[in-house]
């Protein structure tokens, strides 16, 4: 398969014909036989299951060695942009801090006005008087100085390196690896690398907002060039442009939709980075007003809290989504002059109030938080009313789900956990029920068949028991059957990093964690994405629910699931279920939306009853984009082993944390380049699948 | 500009060693005020506890004529700040929970302990006062052994032992070989984070399910739960791996400070915060919701007589 052929074909849809998928079935069927061999020969070579730690690799240690150098090398740059970023970040602060509170309302309500309508500019005088009553308005205005700063930053990193991967195409590859390591490496990874190069303060903070809030700016950014319509380039050099002209003033004007959703992006993402990393503190921001109450662990306070962010959040989504599109609707209702003259007369307001007395007197002080006592104590109540209950839902799904994926049902079937002990007989009913399902599926396909096998091994062993070797096995195969070779070898030597550095253990606990909640997701958000599709009602009520559960900051879901299930991976799993949620939802429902109504139309009028309806024509043309929703899933969960790992998990999130207690930057740098690995390389299989899934519908 | 008048600062610095030099026989010498202008920045920790030692500081600093400025910090990332001066002064340091990162600094030279804050601490194994009923025999630990506590503290995850619900895994931790040492039926297993520690104290109160845990004192939680603290075997050795000992609790400057604000340091040295006195402020903070600077305003203007030495005694 060599030559210019092969690469060809290698990009376009892979022969899908019999006899390819009789071999693909066959491979699998090796696989599964490779893998029970594996299993039965762990009693006689311990190091099957166990990775010896004899050959395990200092890669921590190596990786301080490699970096340390380089930060202390960098460190007068880094002092030095701090310092930089300081002035402005502190200005800007001190603006917004020394404007009352009213002005800006005005200010930001004008905004509102001309971005959308009167409805928005209404929600903006609501939601920031909400604000104000809270008490919360010193620290809000604090996280809006750093998003201020960090935003045109971004944007303008970002516009600049995707504007240079457009001019230079080689450029895309390389700079799409880095896009995606900056989206999925935790920030919690690299905190202390950025102390150590920016300082204790903001600017450590503001440089991981840029690190995380900049790659939508390029991938939009690139997206928007490359999409400008030939034609229109080309009346450009018709009308002999230079290429400086062409750029500036054909391409970017033609790309601007994109480039201002691009805005949009960036501003969501710095938010909520800006919320996670205020653990380094410096600024008294809404961020550490959210840890403050988590480490309380209260309640009232975390959801007051949240919940403000929530509405900045919405605010400032709403307010640049309506400002990007403004170009495309009827003229706003508030024009330039009009937006002029109300900041003009906000700003007057403000100096006049600052005369008559001064602005921070107009806040009312902190003390109506007291009213969220109550909801403490009611949640309290409520953990001490429904504890015998919540304790059985915590016991039936640990002992049934977690702990045969952990210890397997070798370890699980002992007295002390089910009360049974796993006989031959009841072993042989185990292997039988197994194969029965593997040839139910085995005339539907031959790679489901293999998959039931390979469950059953797994359920057998647990994860953390199974043969790595195994375990490598079946990444590398799935890899290929998502997307080739290449990646393939990618994965392997992913997995084969893990192992050699050591974090085998917390990764494999992770996978596991990370594997029932997305499983649990996609089985309770799919359904709801299903119902929400078939009614309209119920996907009104679902989109709130669903974008408050989006930027609410993560650790306010730690205190009530805290409460109710302890400490412990139950735990964690449900906080990560509570985020991780949401994509399946929202691309199921909008995939089976999206199906052609000619299509549905067609299959009436076959007389399918609706169930068939939803199974063999909805799901089946939808696949696409539930594929993406169940990666959207994944990275979800990934990002919140980190945030679940405060609860007490043993996963590569809690090596993140032990080494930021260690002060041990390596360490911090390898589980969290773990974390990004598996999230990429998962990223790549399941679009390979999309894709192809894609191209074999149209083909 | 912050460089040179830190160096103005170091030769007034060296003047005043001079002068001391030449006046040896004088008793303590007057400190020098130092840099007034800039704002002496003061640690502000996650913990209500910390905040009012914070304040309290803060505001006998201000009363002695410096300029204050509280900062926000994360308790491991403070001490990238104390290193190089971005922060000034950390005075509720607990060392049993400082990292790596602690040492690694203070080998450096880059902060000083400048001694305990007054503290009256403790630390060890907790329980809610209800588990007296559930293991008879406590608050001795021997009742920790018994079938029936163990039975009832045991959880899915740890069967057939009991759960003992250890510090985060990034604290450090000394109760799984303390367990070991007494061969006691129980898993230590980390709980994240000290949000998860109250949590599960409060929920464990509230439902009345058994609990047995590392924790420490003084703590924001302990003035409204009704808790016991095990009495512990004998130590089979005498280090912090196998022992339970009082934490410390000490101030931390950055190493420039003395040299800035050489009055300053001398207050600071001074300054000792009451265990009653904050818990008392503790109360007031979380209870009645009164703001942090108000109650510690409040101590100062009752307490004149226990500060104002600290101050005369540095500024003469």
């Amino acid at each position: 398969m060599s030559g210019p052929g092969g690469a060809i074909r290698a990009r376009t849809v892979p022969p899908r014909g019999a006899a390819a998928a009789h071999l693909a079935g066959a491979r699998w069927l090796w696989l599964v036989l490779a893998c029970a061999a594996l299993v039965l020969l762990r009693p006689a070579l311990p190091w099957l299951s166990a990775f010896p730690p004899d050959w395990q690799l200092p890669v921590a240690a190596w990786l301080n060695g490699l970096t340390m150098p380089v930060f202390s090398w960098l460190r007068p740059f880094g002092r030095a942009a701090a310092l930089l970023l300081d002035y402005p970040l502190g200005g800007i602060r001190a603006g917004l801090q020394s404007i009352a509170w009213p002005s800006l309302v005005l200010i930001v309500a004008a905004l509102a006005l001309r971005a959308s309508g009167w409805r928005l500019a209404a929600f903006a005088v609501a939601s920031l008087t909400y604000v104000v009553l809270c008490g919360y308005w010193r620290q809000a205005m604090n996280t809006l100085a750093i998003v201020a700063i960090s935003v045109p930053l971004s944007v303008a990193v970002g516009f600049a390196l995707g504007a240079m991967a457009h001019r230079w195409r080689r450029l895309v590859r390389p700079l799409e690896a880095v896009l995606d390591l900056m989206q999925t490496l935790p920030a919690f990874a690299y905190l202390i690398p950025l102390l150590i190069l920016f300082g204790f303060g903001p600017s450590a903070g503001l440089v991981a907002s840029l690190l995380f809030s900049a790659p939508p700016m390029v991938r939009n950014t690139m997206l928007g060039l490359r999409l400008v319509p030939a034609d229109i380039l080309e009346s450009g050099v018709m009308a002999g442009c230079t290429p400086r002209q062409t750029f500036w003033l054909v391409e970017v004007p033609s790309a601007m939709p994109r480039l201002l959703l691009g805005i949009n992006q960036t501003c969501m993402a710095a938010l909520s980075m800006v919320i996670i990393v205020a653990i380094i503190g410096g600024f008294d921001d809404m961020g550490w007003e959210v840890l403050s109450a988590m480490r309380r662990a209260e309640l009232g306070r975390s959801l007051l809290s949240g919940s403000v962010i929530v509405v900045i959040a919405i605010l400032l989504d709403r307010i640049t989504l309506g400002l990007a599109t403004i170009g495309r609707r009827r003229a706003p209702r508030l024009g330039r002059r009009g937006l002029a003259r109300a900041v003009a007369a906000a700003l007057v307001l403000a100096v006049a109030l600052r005369i008559l007395g001064p602005a921070a007197d107009l806040l009312p002080d902190a003390s109506g938080r007291n009213i969220l006592e109550g909801l403490d104590r009611a949640l309290l109540a409520f953990v001490g009313a429904t504890d015998a209950q919540f304790n059985l839902l915590r016991g039936a799904i640990t002992y049934g789900v977690m702990l045969p994926l952990r210890i397997g049902i070798e370890g699980a079937a002992t007295p002390a956990v089910w009360g049974v002990t796993l006989t031959p007989a009841g072993l042989a009913l185990y292997a039988g029920a197994v194969g029965m399902i593997a040839l139910l599926l085995w005339r539907h396909s031959r790679a489901g068949a293999a998959a039931a096998l390979l469950a059953g091994l797994l359920l057998y062993t647990g994860l953390p028991g199974f043969p790595w070797i195994g375990f490598v096995l079946i990444v590398a195969m799935l890899a290929h059957a998502g997307a080739g070779p290449r990646l393939a070898l990618v994965a392997a030597a992913v997995v084969a990093g893990i192992l050699v550095s050591g974090l085998w253990l917390p990764f494999m606990q992770s996978v596991y964690l990370c594997a029932i909640a997305v499983a649990g997701c996609l089985a309770i958000g799919g359904g709801l994405g299903v119902w929400a599709a078939q009614s309209d009602r119920v996907s009104q009520v679902l989109r709130p629910v669903c974008d408050a559960l989006q930027t609410m900051p993560q650790f306010v879901f730690l205190i009530p699931a805290l409460m109710l299930f302890r400490v412990g991976e139950f735990t964690a799993l449900i906080a990560i279920m509570l985020y991780a949620i949401v994509p399946p939802i929202r691309y199921v429902e909008q995939g089976l939306r999206g199906v052609p109504a000619d299509k549905i139309e067609a299959a009436r009028q076959m007389g399918t009853t609706p169930a068939q309806l939803l199974w063999q024509v909805r799901v089946p043309l939808a696949w696409p984009a539930i594929l993406l929703g169940m990666n959207q899933t994944i990275m979800a969960a990934l990002s919140m082993l980190v945030i679940a790992a405060l609860v007490g998990t043993r996963d590569l999130g809690q090596q993140v944390y032990v080494a930021l207690g260690k002060a041990d930057p390596g360490l911090g740098l390898l589980a969290g380049l773990a974390i990004a690995a598996v999230a990429m390389v998962s990223d790549r299989i399941l679009r390979g699948f999309a894709d192809r899934r894609r191209g074999g519908a149209t083909a | 500009m912050d460089r040179s008048s830190g160096l103005a600062a170091a030769s007034l610095w060296s003047a005043a060693l001079a002068a001391g030099a030449v006046l040896l026989a004088q008793p303590a010498a007057a400190a020098e005020m130092g840099a007034v202008d800039e704002p002496i920045k003061i640690a502000m920790l996650e913990w209500t506890g910390a905040q009012i030692s914070g304040q309290l500081a803060g505001q006998i600093l201000e009363k002695a004529g410096y300029k204050v400025e509280f900062v926000t910090a994360g308790n491991f990332p403070q001490f990238s700040g104390l290193a190089d001066g971005t922060l000034s002064a950390s005075v509720e340091i607990w060392l049993n929970n400082v990292g790596d990162i602690y040492p690694k600094v203070k080998a450096a030279g880059q902060i000083e302990d400048i001694g305990r804050l007054g503290l009256e601490t403790r630390e060890g194994w907790l329980y809610p006062k209800f588990m007296e009923s559930v293991c008879p025999g406590l608050p001795d630990w021997t009742a920790l052994q018994k079938p029936d506590c163990v039975k009832a503290l045991a959880t899915p995850d740890t069967l057939p032992k009991g759960r003992f619900l250890d510090y985060p895994a990034d604290w450090g931790s000394r109760a799984a070989t303390i367990i070991a040492d007494n061969n006691l039926p129980y898993t230590a297993i980390p709980s994240g984070s000290e949000g998860a520690m109250v949590a599960e104290l409060r929920a464990a109160e509230a439902a009345k399910t058994p609990l047995l845990m590392m924790f420490w004192a003084p703590h924001f939680v302990l003035a409204d739960a009704q808790v016991g603290w095990v009495t512990m075997p004998p130590c089979k050795e005498q280090t912090n791996d196998h022992c339970i000992t009082p934490p410390d609790v000490d101030k931390i400057v950055w190493s420039g400070f003395a040299k800035k604000w050489p009055a300053a340091y001398d207050i600071l040295k001074a300054f000792q915060v009451n265990t009653e006195d904050q818990q008392k402020m503790m109360l007031d903070v979380d209870k009645n919701a009164t703001p942090i600077d108000k109650v510690a305003a409040g101590w100062i203007a009752d307490h004149e007589s226990t500060w104002k030495p600290w101050v005369d005694a540095a500024l003469k």
